[in-house]
């Protein structure tokens, strides 16, 4: 089971409210898609510069694996506040810790309710990852 | 039988191709769209992600173009250059992003055995065409491409965006300037023209199981990559990294 103090997207994206604070990253699935499972297949990763104003669903980066790129959307609105800049150069944390370590952005939100998104808890996300498999 | 969109673009210009792989990653359409192209004049692509500084003065001076898809630099002569678009839940592009290519370079290769080539995935082994100190596409390979002759034969990426990919490949019919001896259709003794070699493609596509629909790509697909031909090639793009 997935983390159950954070909302997740169909795309792979997970937010956490901390806080003021909303933490995006992406999951263990997602990483598992673009490597399967070989952390050395990830080859770069860019994401934004702090104060850049996202819409939610709006693309905040890029990660390429050896053979994709793939885009990064945030689950939530608001303006870059920190930036996990040890993951441009250690991509091998998303392998590692794709939930914690390897936190990609933290946002000042517009809403700090996340459950007024249109968003999945731990148990919906693991729900789509089955549908999506079959 | 599954109904594809296939579209045939020869002799376009290298921006242009790039813009009309652009519409059609960001298009709507259900059905998945094969197209398959050809470039004039002859440009190298370079990836998404790729240095300019890491092409030799030689290759930058051919006519220029960025990618949206990742990868090495890819020389576009005397090849069959395709691209496939679909959404992210289509069967060939379920689940992990090694096994989506693993079912591309399957049909690939049933089409490269009616030219007599045996192609395979590289697996383990390291090739000779690998070369470690080289920008280009041809001459790095991972695990899931298609080698034949001891070097790889198509070079392919993925752009995958807003539940969508977009799937380029090169499949080399001889080689080019910029990748010697790399593995190529003419390697078996078979001459086959970009078009000759595409109507083989459909035709053993065909007899797996899909249906095309040959169309004209549409007045907005087209009014895009018009629109868009110009950034591909544009500095600003080009040296982005």
């Amino acid at each position: 089971m997935r983390p159950n103090d954070r909302k997740y997207t169909k795309s792979h994206e997970w937010v956490k409210i901390s806080g003021d604070t909303a933490i995006v990253g992406i999951t263990d699935f997602a990483v598992q898609e673009l490597c399967s499972g070989n952390e050395g297949d990830l080859v770069y990763c860019d994401l934004p510069e702090p104060g850049r104003t996202l819409e939610a669903g709006e693309t905040f980066g890029e990660i390429e694996s050896v053979k994709a790129v793939a885009d990064l959307n945030t689950p939530v609105a608001g303006t870059v506040a920190e930036v996990n800049v040890a993951i441009e150069e250690h991509l091998e944390i998303l392998s590692k810790d794709p939930f914690q370590e390897g936190w990609m952005i933290k946002l000042s939100p517009k809403p700090k309710n996340l459950d007024e998104l249109d968003l999945l808890d731990a148990a919906g996300y693991e729900e789509h990852l089955s549908a999506e498999k079959h | 039988m599954e109904t594809w969109r296939l579209l045939r673009t020869f002799d376009a210009e290298p921006g242009f191709n790039m813009g009309l792989d652009e519409a059609l990653l960001e298009g709507t359409d259900e059905r998945p769209t094969l197209r398959l192209y050809t470039w004039r004049p002859a440009a190298l692509s370079l990836g998404y992600f790729q240095r300019l500084a890491e092409l030799s003065p030689v290759a930058r001076a051919w006519p220029l173009v960025r990618r949206l898809t990742g990868g090495g630099a890819i020389h576009h002569e005397n090849e069959l250059t395709f691209s496939i678009a679909a959404p992210l839940d289509h069967a060939l592009y379920r689940g992990e992003v090694a096994e989506s290519y693993l079912r591309v370079h399957a049909r690939i290769a049933r089409v490269l055995a009616t030219c007599g080539v045996v192609a395979e995935p590289r697996g383990a082994r390291r090739l000779d065409s690998d070369d470690d100190t080289s920008a280009m596409c041809f001459h790095r390979s991972t695990s899931i491409d298609l080698a034949w002759n001891g070097a790889k034969g198509v070079g392919s990426a993925q752009r995958r965006k807003a539940g969508r990919v977009l799937h380029h490949g090169s499949i080399k019919l001889a080689t080019s300037a910029l990748e010697g001896p790399i593995a190529t259709v003419a390697d078996a003794g078979t001459s086959l023209s970009p078009a000759a070699f595409a109507e083989r493609l459909v035709a053993v596509w065909e007899a797996d199981g899909t249906t095309f629909e040959a169309e004209e790509p549409s007045a907005t697909e087209l009014a895009h990559a018009q629109a868009r031909a110009g950034w591909f090639s544009s500095p600003a793009f080009l040296e982005r990294r």
